[in-house]
């Protein structure tokens, strides 16, 4: 796993209350959401939670009506990516 | 009796909005002209449509052909297999090209300019056009059947209760079209209450705050307490509001206070429920009392409320306990939460509020087991509790002072989160689950 990864799979497990997940049974290619049962199984609340979180610490703007940022919900890693991207966009 | 399924206005009067674009009354209703004259016969049909002027033309199409709209209680695949399993024969439209349905409206198709005088024949007062679903905090989800006078009426009563005096509004709204509080507080509001909807559903901050740029003054926002806690801890600078409607979950008065004064816009409140729809209104600040819609009458009796209305075909029973007061009433809990222990009375959402007092709780629930277990069987509460840094034996212990321990709830179970669903409620179901 990046450390990119590892940073944000710790934030969303404080960000959600996640307690019996640890970062490195994390598998950043699991989907977020979803049915119960699959992946990390979480719901929008928690969509809004992790939007929150993200904004706080890294100062970008997660936007659901967005393609991009629909692509981006679809895993740890593709989110990670994703704020690394428009980190890097907005250090320009 | 007939009632029009387009309230009157101009012809070019905008019904929905996004990104600068307007759908006006008139393009509205040849659209939904165009896509009747082309629905298969069928006995119903899911309408999955998330953008709400897509789901607005199924929705009138819908009823044009006289086939109830199907709202599932939610996206997921088993709440989509249940419907259909309960309505053989019916098919689904959604407005996603990837979505499993057999008929896609496109977002992007402009609507064509309208015939001169294009009218949308009125509906049969009792045409049943909706078939929603109760959201399972109280059980498993049961199909209300919903004639057009009772959603018309719903949207006339909360038009002129919450927007009378601003003239045509426009309305963000972060609630799904599908859920019954979502329905008539924007989708009725356009069609039956006149005013412009944008169609977009933005749930997170910034999204809210550039659907409601994209709409001209007076705005209206349509949302939930977790959404309203959401915009105020973003620090989210919205354009001017003329006012904030809040359902689905009760608003805490701090939390209303803080939105009035962010958003310099009155904050009201609507109660409800799947099987009545709206009901009252309030404005949230300093516990004001509950005010009755016009035509919505509550009897209150010692077994329980129920709610008599020009729009219900009978008295529905409601959920919660309600005490008549100068001017309305006042909510004092649930009554499935009305808990009665070796002779001794509590309320679920009182012991609740103890348990989330506990310094270290962030969130948690008392509940009952078994729904409609009998009254006077000496039947514990259950809990479930989000607290990292307490052990169930400290979080009993702290409980122990502030209760009556005939009211302890047994068992108490400590999880990562509890259970809600996409309108931040608790299906008992899934309670019961993680016990």
């Amino acid at each position: 796993m990046k450390d990119n990864e590892r940073e944000l799979a710790a934030l969303l497990i404080t960000a959600l209350n996640l307690e019996d997940k640890r970062v490195d049974d994390v598998d950043p290619a699991a989907p977020l959401f979803g049915e119960p049962g699959q992946g990390w199984g979480l719901d929008s609340i928690d969509a809004l939670e992790i939007a929150l979180a993200v904004q706080q610490k890294y100062g970008v703007e997660l936007r659901a009506e967005d393609e991009a940022t629909r692509r981006a919900f679809a895993s740890l890693a593709a989110l990670a990516d994703y704020i690394a991207h428009q980190r890097a966009v907005q250090a320009v | 009796m007939k009632l029009p399924l387009l309230a009157p206005a101009e012809a070019n009067a905008p019904l929905f909005l996004h990104r600068g674009a307007t759908i006006t009354r008139a393009q509205f209703a040849q659209a939904a002209l165009e896509l009747a004259a082309r629905l298969p016969d069928a006995p119903a049909a899911l309408n999955l449509c998330e953008d709400r002027y897509c789901f607005a033309l199924a929705f009138a199409a819908l009823a044009l052909r006289g086939q109830p709209a199907l709202l599932p209680p939610s996206g997921h695949a088993s709440a989509l297999a249940a419907v259909r399993a309960d309505h053989p024969g019916a098919y689904a439209i959604g407005d996603h090209p990837t979505c499993a349905v057999e008929l896609v409206l496109p977002r992007t198709a402009a609507p064509r300019d309208p015939a001169p005088r294009v009218e949308l024949p009125a509906l049969a007062a009792d045409l049943c056009v909706a078939i929603v679903y109760t959201s399972g905090s109280t059980g498993a989800p049961q199909p209300i059947r919903k004639p057009w006078h009772a959603l018309s009426h719903a949207g006339q009563e909360l038009a002129r209760r919450l927007l009378d005096g601003h003239g045509r509004c426009h309305i963000v709204a972060t609630v799904p079209p599908q859920h019954m509080y979502g329905l008539e507080a924007s989708v009725l509001l356009a069609l039956a209450g006149g005013h412009g909807v944008h169609r977009g559903r933005p749930v997170f901050p910034p999204d809210v705050r550039t659907a409601l740029d994209e709409l001209p003054a007076p705005r209206i926002l349509v949302t939930t307490p977790v959404h309203i806690r959401a915009l105020l801890a973003s620090g989210t600078k919205l354009p001017e509001l003329a006012g904030v409607i809040s359902a689905t979950a009760p608003l805490p008065c701090e939390l209303a206070e803080r939105a009035e004064a962010q958003f310099s816009a009155p904050v009201h409140e609507i109660y409800g429920c799947s099987e009545a729809g709206s009901l009252a209104t309030r404005r949230t600040l300093a516990g004001e009392p509950w005010q009755p819609l016009p035509g919505v009458t509550i009897e209150y009796q010692a077994g329980g409320c129920s709610a008599r209305g020009v729009h219900l075909p009978q008295p529905v029973p409601l959920q919660d306990v309600l005490e008549a007061c100068d001017g309305g009433f006042r909510l004092l809990g649930r009554a499935a939460d009305m808990l009665k222990v070796a002779g001794k009375r509590a309320s679920l959402a009182d012991l609740t509020q103890k348990l989330l007092s506990i310094p270290g709780v962030i969130d948690g629930i008392v509940f009952q087991p078994e729904a409609g277990a009998a009254q006077d069987v000496l039947s514990r509460p259950a809990a479930l509790v989000v607290a990292p840094r307490l052990s169930e034996r400290e979080i009993r212990a702290a409980l122990a002072r502030l209760i009556d321990p005939v009211f302890l709830p047994r068992p108490l179970r400590k999880v990562e989160r509890l259970p809600r669903n996409d309108v931040g409620k608790l299906a008992r179901a899934a309670l019961r689950e993680l016990l």
